[in-house]
């Protein structure tokens, strides 16, 4: 296996980091939010693959 | 009990096991003994009233109650149906492994688990406090003030030192071809989606020790107690 990330790799890792960042923020401020794996399953999947593929269709 | 371990666990194991085992039961075993009892061991309010276990420990581990959730017998007789009954022996084993790995890790704590169900004898190594009777927020913030918290930052550590197994690389080679469930998934979902799936648990994991060592330390300022089945200011179950 590699013993360090390409360079794509940290960007997704950037990505990955940004969407926790936000995740935590609002599981702080609001804990009800942080006691689903199915919610925070669904948040992943809207800030990771649904909002960028919506973003590249409209530009 | 344990919070973010059970979601950190199958990561690990997927990678060392020595055959290729399906994540996807895998992590649903590792769910698997909390995943019908936890919110009554919390209580809920429904319309004003609360729905909650006269005695949370005993209804979440003990015997009268669904401790039997977290023994070697039960994740072995889910192991037997889904490979008898429904035809997946990967399936079946995959499950059993994450459902010992829930509660060998449970057995960590003060009040333990019955491994060896029907003996009701409590396993317990007691190295953080159980605290489930005293409701959610109190024993979330025992919980990542004692060892329990170190235990599973342990994995998210070990989980970044092992990072290949996050790659799109990984999940191609190893993952989605140990486990028919990904091809079905990939006739709804694209690849990028289905890797997106497969993070999930380590993000949400590690996303929510963060949140609640936040939640716990910085907003409330719970005091650490790191000491062998602390933290002391909580009352801890035992057997």
């Amino acid at each position: 296996m590699k013993r360090l990330p390409s360079r794509q790799q940290l960007v997704t890792l950037a990505g990955y980091a940004a969407a926790a960042a936000v995740y935590i923020a609002i599981g702080v401020a609001y804990t009800d939010f942080l006691l689903s794996v199915f919610v925070a399953t669904a948040y992943l999947l809207i800030v990771m693959w649904v909002v960028p593929l919506a973003v590249r269709r409209l530009l | 009990m344990s919070w973010a371990a059970h979601d950190l666990e199958p990561y690990a194991i997927q990678r060392h096991w020595h055959w290729r085992l399906a994540f996807v039961p895998l992590l649903i075993g590792s769910y698997a003994p909390d995943l019908m009892t936890k919110w009554y061991v919390y209580g809920v309010h429904i319309g004003g009233t609360e729905l909650k276990a006269d005695n949370p420990a005993q209804f979440h581990r003990g015997w009268p109650g669904f401790g039997f959730t977290h023994s070697f017998i039960y994740g072995a007789v889910i192991c037997l149906i889904f490979w008898k009954v429904l035809g997946s022996k990967n399936w079946g084993i995959s499950f059993m492994i994450g459902q010992w790995a829930h509660a060998l890790t449970d057995a960590c704590d003060t009040l333990g688990t019955m491994l060896l169900f029907p003996w009701t004898y409590h396993f317990h190594i007691d190295a953080w406090a159980y605290a489930g009777q005293t409701g959610r927020m109190t024993d979330a913030a025992a919980y990542f003030s004692g060892l329990g918290g170190m235990w599973d930052l342990v994995w998210i550590v070990y989980g970044f030192l092992s990072w290949q197994v996050l790659t799109r690389g990984y999940f191609e080679q190893n993952v989605f071809t140990a486990d028919g469930f990904w091809r079905l998934a990939k006739r709804a979902l694209p690849m990028t989606a289905l890797l997106i799936l497969y993070r999930a648990a380590f993000f949400y994991g590690t996303s929510r020790w963060i949140a609640w060592t936040i939640w716990a330390h910085v907003i409330h300022h719970f005091p650490y107690d790191l000491s062998w089945g602390g933290p002391d200011w909580v009352p801890a179950e035992h057997p």
